[in-house]
């Protein structure tokens, strides 16, 4: 069983500031880490690889070549591969300029029975490269899996937690999958893992490696454009006074709660 | 020539209509103005009637589309029968809550059309007819305008709570419309639950009630537990409260406690330090009762009751009742 997890490198901190000359986001002297998000994809899928021995795991990230450290550390933690999906070309990616290069890049790899992403990118919050990328390859998707096991030779079962229904889901791999925090705790690396990390696998693809539209790639091949960043202001409210008895002043909240529709 | 379509992609909980549904088509009317048609898109079994919790937000328009599997399709599945209906009519824009449905069926829709969807916003607005959506990124400490020139629809999922439904007069047409359901055998979805109440700390709870000094007897503190529990929420306390017996750390907001953003929070007894203030002002809607009314928490509050916080709770849970 093949199982592939998609990891994005972020920003160490999301305590980011506003250039105030450029209007740009100001990233200077952010370490890149693994997007917190992706070590439960990966959690879950190296306790999959310790419940069977034929579990093989593969990590993907496209990104700059400094993206190769989360992969570093993935392995460390006990994925047997990584692959890098680095080039000028995807700079500037959307999320379904990004899905289109990581979907092609797993189309390669092929023979995938499970991919796992993060529940989302802590920087840019979207949550959107596992379904774009789970229509790309045609496949089921389970978003937002709060369990999953193994429930038969080549079907997963999943819990979904909906804003107020918990959902259970069966599918037929191959499928995608994205995971909440709250399924595992990641293990850390230990120092062997940390050793024998080196001695993986590390395949770098470029755009020439993979079977791409040009048009769909990078800044060009996304339809969104940011066209400005800033600092949010401090929410300005204005006091309804409730009054009266504290009956009449409890009627009054409750209409207002009402009508904000909290109750 | 017809008006360009604005739609809002009516979600539902178990039986009901997703609140945000109503939020975005009050938004959406306003966005219109008269220069577009505002559809509600609702998908549902063929005894349902959710259409009757629409009406009276007054879209111009609410296009059904009725099939036994809808109340348990996939994401997939729906976003399957979007795509047919944006085929058809070639919506300008389409708007999605961004709960966990809106996130997970809009981007497999995005992928299907091949165009732009902006995350969680939190305002949006039109410039002509581009769509210019506001969203929060780096833990909301940041904030982008995004486009999509070239590529229609224009697509957004919108944070809950974000607007506030507003009834209106206006009448809407209710309209049929067919697709084919597409079944997608390989996912099914086998048991759909509800849940009460799924918090287990004060830092994921939607509701919170917030103790203070001045709403520290054990009655007090009895009486917020069933109010939190009638709420769907949990209780939190400002510092001093950590002392007593029945909370610990994990139950305190503020600068050396939790962070929390829920969509209510009822302060009680709180005076307001910025201690505190900094790890709740960013909750959605902030109630306030206190004796004294020049207690900062006011500075902070959507509604304010200057009295006894016992007294008030009292009344309001049993208003509840
Ligand atoms: C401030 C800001 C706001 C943005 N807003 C939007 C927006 O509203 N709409 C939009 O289309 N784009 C947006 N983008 C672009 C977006 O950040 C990129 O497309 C990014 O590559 C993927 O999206 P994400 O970070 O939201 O990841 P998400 O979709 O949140 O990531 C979900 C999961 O996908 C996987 N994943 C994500 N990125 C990669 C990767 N590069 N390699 C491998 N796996 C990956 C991980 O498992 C991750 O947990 C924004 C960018 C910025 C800087
Ligand atoms: C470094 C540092 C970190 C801190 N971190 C935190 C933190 O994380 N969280 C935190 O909460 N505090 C923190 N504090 C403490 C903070 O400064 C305040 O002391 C604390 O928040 C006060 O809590 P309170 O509002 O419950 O009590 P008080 O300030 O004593 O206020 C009690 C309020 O109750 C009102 N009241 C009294 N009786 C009634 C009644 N019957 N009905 C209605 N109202 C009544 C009073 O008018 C008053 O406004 C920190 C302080 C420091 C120095």
């Amino acid at each position: 069983m093949k199982i592939v997890v998609c990891i994005k490198q972020v920003p160490e901190t999301n305590d980011v500031t506003i250039d105030p000359v450029t209007h740009n986001l100001d990233r200077r002297g952010l370490a890149g880490v693994m997007n917190p998000f992706d070590k439960n994809a990966i959690e879950l899928a190296l306790d999959l690889k310790d419940s069977r021995d034929d579990v093989q795991v593969a990590l993907l990230t496209m990104g700059p070549d400094d993206y190769a450290e989360s992969l570093r550390e993935g392995m460390a933690m006990g994925a047997d591969e990584g692959y890098l999906l680095s080039d000028r070309a995807f700079a500037g990616a959307d999320t379904l300029a990004t899905g289109y290069v990581i979907a092609q890049a797993l189309k390669k790899i092929g023979d995938a029975d499970l991919i796992l992403f993060g529940r989302q990118a802590v920087d840019a919050d979207t949550g959107q490269v596992g379904p774009i990328v789970a229509e790309f390859l045609q496949q089921p998707q389970i978003t937002y899996a709060a369990s999953l096991r193994l429930s038969g030779d080549n079907e997963v079962t999943a819990e979904r937690l909906l804003e107020d229904t918990k959902q259970t889901l069966v599918a037929q791999l191959p499928a995608v999958v994205s995971v909440r925090s709250e399924l595992n705790t990641p293990r850390y690396p230990t120092p062997r893992n940390i050793q024998l990390s080196f001695d993986k696998p590390l395949t770098t693809w470029h755009h020439d490696d993979l079977d791409l539209d040009d048009t769909r790639l990078g800044q060009a091949g996304s339809p969104t454009i940011v066209t400005k960043v800033y600092a949010p202001e401090p929410v300005k409210r204005e006091l309804t006074k409730l009054d009266g008895t504290p009956a009449e002043a409890a009627s009054q909240l409750i209409t207002a709660l009402k009508g904000r529709q909290l109750i | 020539m017809s008006k360009p379509e604005l739609w809002v992609v009516a979600e539902r909980r178990l039986d009901h209509i997703e609140p945000t549904t109503q939020q975005l088509i009050t938004k959406a009317k306003h966005l219109a103005g008269d220069q577009m048609h505002t559809v509600a898109v609702l998908f549902e079994a063929t005894t349902d009637h959710l259409e009757d919790e629409l009406k009276a937000y007054g879209p111009d328009e609410i296009r059904i589309v009725k099939d036994d599997r809808f109340p348990t399709a996939t994401d997939a599945e729906i976003a399957d029968a979007l795509q047919q209906l944006v085929t058809s009519n070639e919506p300008n824009s389409i708007l999605f809550g961004a709960t966990i449905t809106g996130r997970s069926i809009a981007p497999r829709l995005q992928a299907k059309l091949q165009t732009g969807l902006t995350a969680d916003c939190l305002d949006l607005r039109f410039d002509d007819d581009t769509l210019v959506a506001t969203k929060p990124s780096y833990g909301d400490n940041i904030m982008c305008e995004i486009i999509c020139p070239d590529h229609r629809p224009q697509m957004a999922t919108v944070r809950p709570n974000t607007f506030v439904a507003e009834p209106t007069d206006g009448a809407a047409t209710v309209t049929t419309a067919t697709i084919t359901f597409h079944p997608v055998k390989r996912l099914q979805v086998k048991t759909a639950t509800p849940v009460v109440n799924t918090a287990t700390t004060v830092g994921d709870a939607s509701r919170v009630v917030a103790l203070g000094r001045g709403a520290a007897s054990a009655t007090t503190i009895n009486t917020a537990t069933k109010l939190a529990e009638k709420l769907g929420g949990r209780i939190g306390v400002s510092r001093p409260l950590t002392d007593q017996e029945r909370f610990t750390h994990d139950d305190q907001i503020g600068q050396s406690g939790n962070t929390i953003h829920p969509e209510l929070i009822l302060n009680f007894g709180i005076s307001g330090a910025v201690q505190f203030l900094v790890g709740m002002q960013d909750s959605q809607t902030i109630v306030a009762v206190n004796s004294d009314p020049d207690a900062p928490i006011f500075d902070v509050a959507d509604y304010g009751y200057v009295g006894d916080a016992s007294a008030f709770m009292t009344a309001l849970l049993s208003q509840f009742n």
